[in-house]
């Protein structure tokens, strides 16, 4: 396949200048949002879990919108998706292992 | 090396197949760097969390004007993703000038949050933060946890702001292309989504509330 060719396929259906501006305004509202959970006295497990979960929506449409997956190849998505949320689920491997410090530091 | 001279002749017609992911080499690779990249970034955040929760007396020391500087870091940031974008639109109709002025504004912006980053890093200086110590008489960890991950963040948007100059100057010379600068966009971008982690988790997590 041709260059141009390729460069065409990637490129067709993007939205328009307008919708970007529209995503990134949308990226920020979720940041204020952000800044305002962080100043309503959650307990830290809370704030935590509604941190990471607005992070995860912003870093989605990030990643679909802005760097084009949606309008790319299906199978880029099948690749990149499992393969990032098996790491990042068998990095919880670390958490007995936190909260047995947290304990001997408590010297239970 | 080209597709064709990568192909061995073997005295047959050859037939090319196209990607199945219908995408230039150099963009899959970028891809492919920026899931590596991703996941050391979750391995400094774990890292980073593995430290709080083991860590008594973490504290909480980033007053309001810190946080307000992370969100103006945030705005810079995420607007530098629109002005990329409108050079990697430029550039696939065409438009040198314009494409030069988006990729100009995309790096002024980067090295804007660089000079806010670093001057929230001497502050914290000042104050007696450091790798290994902590002002407030809590965890030592803090600093090493907070200056490891911002410190990588910040080393990335340097390093995209160097690439993205080289990547203008190739464009301008007529030795990039479209491709090229849409790669480029993709590793901004994602260094763009890695601060929606960073600045809740470092930032956000540690204000005096």
């Amino acid at each position: 396949m041709s260059k141009e060719g390729e460069a065409a396929m990637s490129s067709n259906q993007e939205p328009s200048m307008g919708s970007y501006a529209g995503i990134v305004i949308g990226l920020m509202v979720i940041v204020g949002f952000e800044v305002v959970l962080t100043y309503q006295h959650l307990s830290v497990r809370r704030l935590l879990f509604a941190l990471l979960c607005l992070a995860s929506l912003e870093a989605f449409v990030g990643v679909m919108y802005l760097m084009h997956v949606k309008y790319e190849n299906r199978l880029l998505f099948w690749t990149i998706y499992p393969a990032t949320l098996f790491v990042l689920v068998m990095l919880n491997y670390i958490w007995p292992d936190a909260y047995r410090m947290a304990r001997m530091s408590l010297g239970k | 090396m080209s597709q064709s001279e990568l192909t061995m002749s073997t005295g047959h017609e050859v037939v090319m197949e196209a990607s199945p992911y219908h995408m230039e080499k150099k963009k899959l690779g970028m891809w492919i760097f920026i899931v590596s990249d991703a996941c050391t970034f979750a391995t400094f955040l774990f890292g980073y969390g593995y430290m709080r929760v083991g860590s008594l007396n973490w504290g909480t020391p980033f007053e309001f004007s810190s946080i307000l500087n992370g969100i103006f870091m945030t705005f810079i940031l995420l607007s530098s993703s629109l002005t990329m974008l409108a050079a990697v639109r430029a550039t696939q109709t065409g438009q040198k000038a314009s494409a030069n002025k988006w990729l100009g504004f995309t790096m002024l912006l980067g090295t804007v949050f660089a000079i806010l980053h670093l001057r929230e890093w001497f502050k914290m200086f000042g104050e007696g933060w450091g790798l290994f110590s902590n002002p407030t008489g809590g965890a030592v960890q803090f600093g090493a946890c907070f200056f490891s991950v911002t410190g990588l963040h910040l080393t990335h948007v340097v390093s995209g702001v160097i690439a993205l100059a080289v990547i203008m100057r190739g464009y301008n010379q007529g030795r990039y292309d479209t491709s090229h600068v849409e790669t480029a966009g993709l590793y901004w971008h994602f260094v763009d989504l890695v601060w929606m982690f960073v600045f809740p988790l470092t930032y956000l997590m540690n204000a005096a509330r």
